[in-house]
């Protein structure tokens, strides 16, 4: 009696073990009754109940799905080869079809993933120029105040990055919806030259750094001579004005002295002669020297006194 | 004490196997199944939450609750279980090198990791951006709940951010002008992108590291800085010239100025003096002028005479002597020995 109530439990929890089945927060399940599915998704969370040893459970992740492509070498439609690298993001959307289709594996629809998604990627940037999966917008460049004259202007593209993403989005869309799989965003992660265009590259970039340095150095030679051409007109100026007025003061100074003197000198015939007489006195005395040989006529002034005082 | 059974009237004893001591056994062994399950009830009950952290509780796979830091209940045996997530952590994401050993002076690595930091700028240049991104777990469930591989994508997100802003700038703005506008930028960006893949990740900042143009190229870079640097120096160097110049040029003019100033005094006072000098002597000359003027030869020779070397009188009535006089040097001595004698 005992024995068959504990026999009972052992079978009714191995009955509740296999009937009962949690559903995490992250999951969907399907249930499928001898490989064939039963009734809606289950896809809210909790304790679920299932008919023991008949229906299975398959249970697909609820989240977006990682898919990483691999880096490809590809052209763009001007013929540059460059590094491409995309991801995206997908879900389950429908997980009867996924188990349908794609007999309910992961590892499967990465595989259509890659398929897909490799080929619109390559589809979209052979159709498109570099710039086109470059840039974003038609933003200009912001003007650096250092390099007025070295602007380099970006050029303006028609569609770009974001726009192309979505093309390759689109495209890959159409193509999965039937698989039960939805793709929700393809971004460019990232984006490389390749090597045979590298060195043409590098080449044109230390050309672009060369012109902007030249520049910079002719720019300062210039605005030295500048610089020093002002100190000489300055120097110039102020030197030119200085003598202007020395010049004009002492011109003024030499009129006023002329003027006084004249005043002077000038009061009548006597005062002139008296000053005539004066200044040839004072030349007489400044002009005689040692080796100065003085030759006096008896009938000069001098000796006429003595001729005139002989007793 | 063995345990001992009368038959009902008087029989034979039976001898029993000791039932005391199992009945004592199996209720020992109870209560030791009793205990172990209280601890494993109690074990399996109660969980703590770190001061940072944020619980979040699923009850048979279905999310009851979040629970903040503290001591928490929860129900037994995985019926409810608790998922840690620290959401008041910062963290940090590093693109382009890795910290390999965090210190005062960190460690840290490229290599390999070009590809993370290699891209293209609007101009069509190639620029090494190196970056980090520091983020925190905003919302725990969308964290836990929304998206597979959170910390991959969120990377992802990271890469594809970044490169489309600097595909929108110049290579100039990337490595020099634009570092501020491109982190502000790309920090929308991201949380745009964390936010329509329901993340739960809040972007705190972007901080852009080294940023340099690929290594080939880097010397040509290095020269445009150096011509920089020159164009400064040159100007710096004129400036200095016309410094050194210019205000002693100002003070050397001043001082002509002040010069002639002084000449000018030094004239008109002079010219002032020697005139009233001249006045009052032609005052006194006016009385006496024969005398006066006869005075002043005859003083003025008294002062020349002597001063003179040689003195020639020569009588005006011997004639053709001045002719003899051949009067440089030679001629002139050999006459004057000739009358010395």
């Amino acid at each position: 009696m005992k024995r068959g109530i504990l026999i009972g439990i052992v079978l009714g929890a191995l009955l509740l073990s296999q009937a009962l089945y949690v559903v995490n927060e992250w999951e969907q399940v399907i249930l499928t009754q001898f490989g064939r599915p039963i009734g809606d998704p289950v896809d809210t969370p909790g304790l679920k109940f299932r008919i023991p040893f008949i229906q299975d459970v398959h249970r697909f992740d609820r989240r977006f799905l990682e898919w990483s492509g691999e880096p490809e070498e590809l052209p763009t439609s001007d013929k540059v080869f460059i590094w491409v690298d995309v991801y995206a993001r997908w879900r389950i959307s429908d997980p009867l079809r996924f188990l349908e289709n794609l007999r309910g594996e992961e590892d499967r629809a990465q595989t259509v993933l890659d398929d897909i998604l490799d080929g619109e990627t390559r589809n979209a940037v052979a159709k498109h120029r570099l710039l086109e999966v470059i840039r974003s917008t038609n933003r200009e460049a912001a003007i650096d105040p250092t390099q007025t004259d070295i602007q380099v202007s970006l050029e303006a593209i028609e569609l770009g990055r974001g726009a192309i993403s979505r093309e390759i989005l689109l495209e890959a869309q159409g193509k999965t919806s039937e698989l039960g799989i939805e793709i929700l965003d393809v971004q460019f992660r990232r984006i490389n030259y390749g090597e045979s265009v590298r060195p043409d590259v590098y080449n044109r970039m230390i050309s672009e750094r060369r012109r902007i340095a030249d520049r910079f150095r002719s720019e300062g030679q210039g605005e030295q001579a500048n610089i020093l051409g002002e100190m000489d007109r300055d120097l110039k100026l102020i030197q030119s004005e200085a003598y202007r007025e020395a010049q004009t003061i002492i011109g003024d100074a030499d009129a006023e002295a002329t003027g006084i003197f004249a005043d002077a000198y000038d009061q009548s015939a006597d005062s002139r002669s008296f000053y005539e007489f004066l200044k040839t006195m004072e030349t007489f005395r400044a002009t005689v020297a040692k080796d100065t040989t003085l030759i006096l006529s008896t009938e000069g002034d001098f000796y006429r006194f003595l001729k005139g005082s002989t007793p | 004490m063995p345990f001992e059974t009368r038959g009902p009237a008087g029989g034979p004893k039976i001898e029993l196997p000791d039932f005391s001591r199992l009945t004592k056994n199996l209720g020992s062994l109870r209560w030791i199944v009793v205990v172990v399950v209280i601890v494993l009830v109690l074990m399996t009950s109660f969980y703590t939450v770190e001061p940072e952290e944020v619980a979040v509780v699923l009850r048979l796979g279905k999310l009851v609750r979040e629970e903040s830091p503290g001591l928490h209940f929860k129900l037994p045996f995985n019926i409810e279980r608790q998922i840690k997530v620290p959401i008041q952590r910062q963290l940090k994401a590093e693109f382009g090198f890795r910290t390999v050993r965090a210190a005062v002076d960190s460690e840290f690595t490229t290599r390999g990791l070009g590809v993370e930091s290699s891209m293209l700028t609007g101009d069509l240049n190639a620029a090494v951006v190196e970056w980090v991104v520091q983020y925190r777990i905003a919302e725990a469930e969308k964290y836990l709940f929304r998206v597979r591989e959170v910390e991959d994508t969120f990377r992802d997100m990271s890469e594809a951010s970044m490169r489309a802003v600097v595909g929108d700038r110049t290579v100039n703005e990337v490595i020099t002008v634009g570092r501020q506008e491109i982190e502000d930028q790309v920090k929308i960006v991201l949380q745009d992108l964390c936010d329509e893949y329901q993340t739960g990740i809040r972007v705190d900042r972007v901080v852009l590291q080294s940023v340099n143009p690929p290594d080939p190229v880097k010397a040509s870079f290095n020269e445009v800085n150096q011509a920089e640097q020159e164009k400064e120096r040159l100007i710096n160097e004129a400036q200095a010239q016309a410094n050194q110049i210019i205000p002693r040029a100002r003070g050397e003019a001043q001082r002509t100025v002040q010069e002639a100033e002084g000449y000018a005094l030094d004239r008109v006072n002079r010219a002032e003096g020697d005139a009233n000098r001249f006045r009052a002597f032609f005052e006194e000359y006016r009385k006496a002028p024969e005398v006066t003027r006869q005075r002043l030869y005859l003083e003025t020779l008294g002062e020349v005479l002597p001063k003179a070397g040689r003195k020639l009188v020569i009588d005006d009535s011997i004639d053709g002597l001045l002719p003899l006089l051949n009067l440089d040097g030679a001629g002139l001595s050999a006459a004057l020995q000739g009358e010395d004698r």
